[in-house]
């Protein structure tokens, strides 16, 4: 069974840097939010199966959280910012 | 500046979520030698629920939550609970910031001092990590001028 989670975080982590690519080259600025906050979002999901791999779930989920929070928090900032050109 | 956001499920999610985002910070805190976390951490994510605040609800109805001057006092605070723990350990008669001794004072073992010392210090900790990160922000979303300084400014050079 932690096979089965380290082949799942592997192929998630393969995923994160074609995120990375639509991050750096995509075309306008909408493209790299939405491609930072997938990013945070997989960066969530492989702390959780590092917590299963590790058979440490319960401190896994408080980092989870917090990155979850501080993703939202980021992505609410830089739509607005965008919104209405250079004003948070 | 930092505007108001005009769009009803920004500000209402914001408002609901708000609450849960600090209790969770003050776990991290209270729990800090159990898991993960601890002042730091913990005053980085009650700092973000007013960042949060500020972005959503715009600068004159953060200013009434949490002040610049608020900011300043608290984050002074938060290092004099720190400060103050170590001196009190130094007055006590022994290392800067050695809780041991301070059981005499709180009438607990050792061991129990020094987890209740570790806790007040990272109680100073996260106020002030809390007040300074959303004094940066504040500063840096107003490009340092805050509305009534412009006033001023404005009708100094009248």
């Amino acid at each position: 069974m932690s096979n089965f989670f380290l082949y799942l975080g592997m192929g998630l982590f393969t995923l994160v840097f074609l995120c990375l690519y639509r991050g750096v080259f995509g075309p306008g600025v909408l493209n790299r939010i939405a491609a930072i906050s997938a990013i945070g979002t997989k960066t969530l999901v492989i702390l959780l199966i590092m917590g299963f791999i590790y058979h440490r779930v319960d401190m896994f989920v408080d980092i989870s959280m917090v990155y979850a929070l501080l993703n939202f928090i980021g992505t609410i900032a830089a739509a607005k910012y965008l919104e209405n050109g250079g004003e948070i | 500046m930092t505007r108001v956001t005009d769009d009803i499920i920004i500000r209402a999610v914001a408002r609901v979520i708000m609450p849960f985002i600090q209790i969770y910070a003050l776990y991290v805190i209270m729990h800090g030698h159990h898991s993960p976390g601890g002042g730091f951490q913990g005053g980085v994510i009650l700092g973000a629920s007013f960042i949060l605040y500020l972005i959503t609800h715009g600068l004159e109805d953060a200013k009434k939550r949490m002040s610049e001057l608020k900011a300043g006092l608290f984050s002074s605070f938060g290092l004099l609970i720190y400060s103050g723990i170590g001196l009190l350990c130094l007055i006590m008669g022994s290392n800067y910031l050695d809780y041991g001794r301070l059981s005499t004072l709180l009438k607990v073992i050792p061991a129990q001092a020094r987890s209740l010392g570790i806790l007040g210090v990272e109680i100073g900790v996260g106020i002030a990590v809390m007040a300074v990160m959303f004094s940066i922000f504040f500063d840096i979303s107003t490009g340092g001028v805050v509305p009534e300084d412009e006033q001023e400014l404005e009708t100094g050079d009248e």
